[in-house]
């Protein structure tokens, strides 16, 4: 099926769907095209031409994109205003903004930073009724309903189709380092004291010897850390960083390509199918049209 | 409803004890309002359960009687909320138990009653507090703040309720229990859309949420200007700076002089149009910094004067003011509205000149304070509900001011719920699917509508609820 070209469309192809009692997947990028289980559907539900960028004002520190945007296009959309959306989910950049949205992906930026159910503040959608439903808003600060977002957000397209997403931005820290740390095993509870103190890094991750030359850092590399703030944080916090073992600074492009070797296929093989999540899809998707058999065999 | 509550009586009281199921008027008073003045709704009877048997017992009672009902906490609601209307009132401020600190997790297991500065207060001796802080904090429960997703000025940096929240044990109007989290494992978000919904899905009958350490360092400024339009850029130049600091509060000159003339007095200069307080935390090197370009940006943007609390009395002294705004007001006026609209932030300098246009239009006085950085509006107007003419006219420029935020591309309510007060604004805000979607996403949780009946999302707007049969 060709690719749609707005939410209007993909409110038809899914009414139309419901009432002839045909199944549906969702491509965005193609990225995730299963969760461990075969999707069993007549027809694909291509979005991959919802991508843009719709809205952006910088000094809100909010954007609007189409579902199908990518990862990179928003990086590069908001990093020309020192900006960063730091959803850094594990995968490739490649990856769509609504799949990522979609499987709740985060990445290793995610304790510091929010996960997705942290950043997205608004989002379009057509449900299983083929409804077409703005859930959430603009503005970063909204309890205006009951919140559709987190329900969308991770239902990995088995509620309803992401069309388009409101996203919370960052400013990009004024000083941006990474460091690949050698250290004794005998020091990682020191590293995990730094982790959790107030001179916290952005990300901090374990390495392999096999992962480590595979990003193209040192073999020896233990952790691979990640420290932002302003320049008195910062040499605060490289200062902490150096009493653990040996800091050699990387550069950010070993981060997109950990992100690349590291992400393991997201599986959603043990979903946990109770009583509410079963009403949950019953009520957004009630004739079992999209991602069937995505979660498992209960849908 | 009263016939009922009469038959009921008995069973409640055999569950909770007599002393905590109440059906005289006199002892319902207390009851009919929340911390919103203009409304109030007396319920047929009010049942405090004492402990998660009792709550669950009290439920599948309901339940069996399909009888409606309204869970309530310290009735500090900003939005009618906690209202009910000749229906059950489910009292949870004596389920106050910290059931666990968990020190090396940094979570608490509370029951719903717990205060939120209680909370913070348990926390402290672990250098850990919990960061959501509602201008009620030393009287709202955790329970009402999950209910409501509520915020604080805190909530800036740190987000809201929905953020600090990992897990919840509640009980279904059907009387079930059952434990929702996050979905990280593999699952719906089932917690994520629980978190907010104003009593209408559940009750919580306990709660983990997450605790925040310390920060190593604070430092609160006062900002002041002769114009709001100032105060405001000075608010976007912040935030489009890239610093995020813990708090970013504008008080107007309606404000200012109605808390220095309670016994809140913060030392405000009462002759400034406009005073930012700002807060900005967290490691103690850079701090400093942070500080120094927030000072050095709202001089930029016209500040008359910036100036630094020297010590932890004189900062606590400039937030009570802040805190207790709402309080203040009460001098101004019997009753007062209490908005809550969000705006884009680079438009809070106009949405404030035409608020206080839409004010001087209808003749009334519009008091902002507000949490600038979220672009968090609360305008604030102290009226007298006595007096028809000025409800009626109170009742127009708050309908204005809410389309103006609608149109700018805000929402109706950043952190006080729609409740019952803001239910006439959904209309205007959400699309007729997107409100029907909300109604199902509401019977998941509650099929027979006896959560909170009557709140949040207006009955005509649910299809299946209204009758209107679905093509």
């Amino acid at each position: 099926m060709r690719a749609v070209g707005g939410v209007a469309e993909v409110a038809a192809v899914v009414r139309d769907a419901a009432a002839a009692g045909r199944t549906l997947r969702i491509v965005g990028a193609g990225r995730w095209l299963d969760a461990g289980h075969p999707v069993r559907a007549a027809a694909t539900l291509d979005l991959s031409a919802l991508a843009g960028i719709h809205a952006y004002t910088p000094a809100d520190l909010t954007i609007s994109v189409g579902a199908a945007t990518t990862l990179a296009a928003l990086d590069e959309a908001t990093r020309a205003h020192g900006q960063w959306c730091p959803l850094l989910p594990w995968g490739d950049d490649g990856g769509s903004v609504g799949a990522t949205v979609a499987t709740a992906t985060s990445g290793p930026f995610a304790a510091a930073l929010g996960r997705p159910r942290d950043l997205v503040i608004g989002l379009e959608c057509v449900d299983g009724l083929g409804r077409t439903v703005q859930a959430g808003g603009r503005v970063v600060k909204n309890v205006a309903g009951f919140d559709l977002v987190r329900t969308m957000t991770g239902s990995w397209g088995t509620l309803g189709a992401i069309t388009a997403l409101h996203l919370r931005l960052r400013a990009r820290p004024a000083v941006d380092e990474s460091y690949a740390l050698t250290a004794d095993p005998a020091r990682d509870e020191a590293l995990h004291a730094f982790v959790r103190g107030p001179y916290a890094p952005l990300a901090c991750v374990a390495l392999t010897p096999a992962l480590a030359g595979s990003i193209g850092v040192p073999a020896t590399t233990r952790w691979l850390v990640r420290i932002g703030g302003n320049p008195g944080f910062a040499a605060a916090a490289r200062s902490a960083l150096g009493a653990l073992g040996r800091a050699e600074p990387v550069g950010h492009e070993c981060w997109t390509a950990l992100r690349r070797e590291a992400a393991t296929p997201a599986r959603a093989t043990a979903w946990r199918w109770d009583h509410l999540s079963l009403r949950l899809k019953d009520a957004f998707d009630p004739e079992r049209v999209l991602n069937p058999g995505l979660l498992g065999d209960r849908t | 409803m009263n016939e009922t509550a009469t038959t009921l009586l008995p069973e409640l009281a055999r569950i909770v004890g007599e002393a905590h199921a109440l059906v005289r008027a006199s002892s319902l008073l207390v009851y009919e309002s929340d911390g919103l003045p203009g409304y109030q709704r007396r319920p047929a009877v009010a049942v405090f359960p004492g402990d998660r048997s009792e709550l669950v017992a009290v439920m599948r009672l309901l339940a069996q009687e399909q009888l409606p009902f309204v869970a309530r906490g310290a009735g500090t609601g900003l939005s009618g909320g906690a209202l009910a209307d000749g229906v059950v009132l489910l009292g949870l401020h004596r389920m106050r138990r910290i059931l666990a600190i968990d020190t090396e997790a940094r979570t608490a297991t509370v029951e719903p009653g717990v205060v939120n500065a209680t909370l913070t207060r348990a926390a402290a001796p672990y250098g850990l507090h919990y960061a959501p802080d509602p201008s009620s904090q030393t009287a709202c429960t955790i329970g009402g703040n999950i209910a409501e997703n509520a915020g604080g000025p805190h909530c800036l940096k740190y987000g809201v309720t929905l953020n600090h929240v990992v897990r919840a044990t509640i009980v279904m109007p059907s009387g079930q229990v059952l434990t929702l989290d996050r979905g990280d494992d593999g699952g719906y978000d089932l917690l994520g859309a629980f978190v907010g919904s104003e009593g209408c899905f559940g009750v919580v009958a306990d709660v983990t949420v997450r605790l925040t350490p310390d920060p190593e360092g604070v430092i609160t400024l006062l900002a002041d200007f002769v114009t709001v339009r100032d105060a405001a850029a000075a608010t976007s130049a912040i935030i489009a700076a890239g610093i995020l600091p813990a708090a970013l509060e504008l008080m107007d000159q309606a404000t200012i002089q109605a808390v220095e003339q309670s016994i809140y007095a913060a030392g405000y200069p009462v002759d400034a149009a406009a005073v930012l307080l700002i807060e900005v935390d967290g490691a103690a090197a850079g701090l400093e910094d942070d500080a120094l370009e927030v000072a050095r940006l709202c001089r930029e943007n016209g500040a008359r004067g910036v100036r630094t609390a020297h010590d932890p009395a004189e900062r606590a002294t400039l937030w009570q003011g802040r805190k207790k705004a709402f309080g203040a007001m009460g001098r101004v006026a019997p009753h007062l509205v209490v908005q809550d609209a969000v705006v884009p932030r680079t438009k809070l300098a106009t949405l404030l000149e035409e608020i206080q246009a839409i004010g001087a239009k209808h003749r009334l006085r519009v008091c902002n304070v507000f949490h600038a950085g979220d672009g968090n509006l609360h305008p604030n107007i102290p009226y007298d509900a006595s007096d028809p003419d000025e409800a009626a006219r109170v009742h127009l420029a708050m309908r204005e001011i809410m389309q103006r935020c609608i149109d700018a591309g805000g929402t109706i309510t950043g952190e006080h719920g729609v409740g019952l007060d803001k239910l006439p604004y959904m209309e205007a805000l959400f699309t007729p699917e997107t409100l029907d979607a909300m109604c199902s996403l509401r019977r998941v949780f509650d099929p027979d509508r006896r959560a909170n009946p009557g709140k949040v999302v207006p009955v005509h707007a649910c299809k299946e609820w209204y009758g209107v049969v679905r093509t």
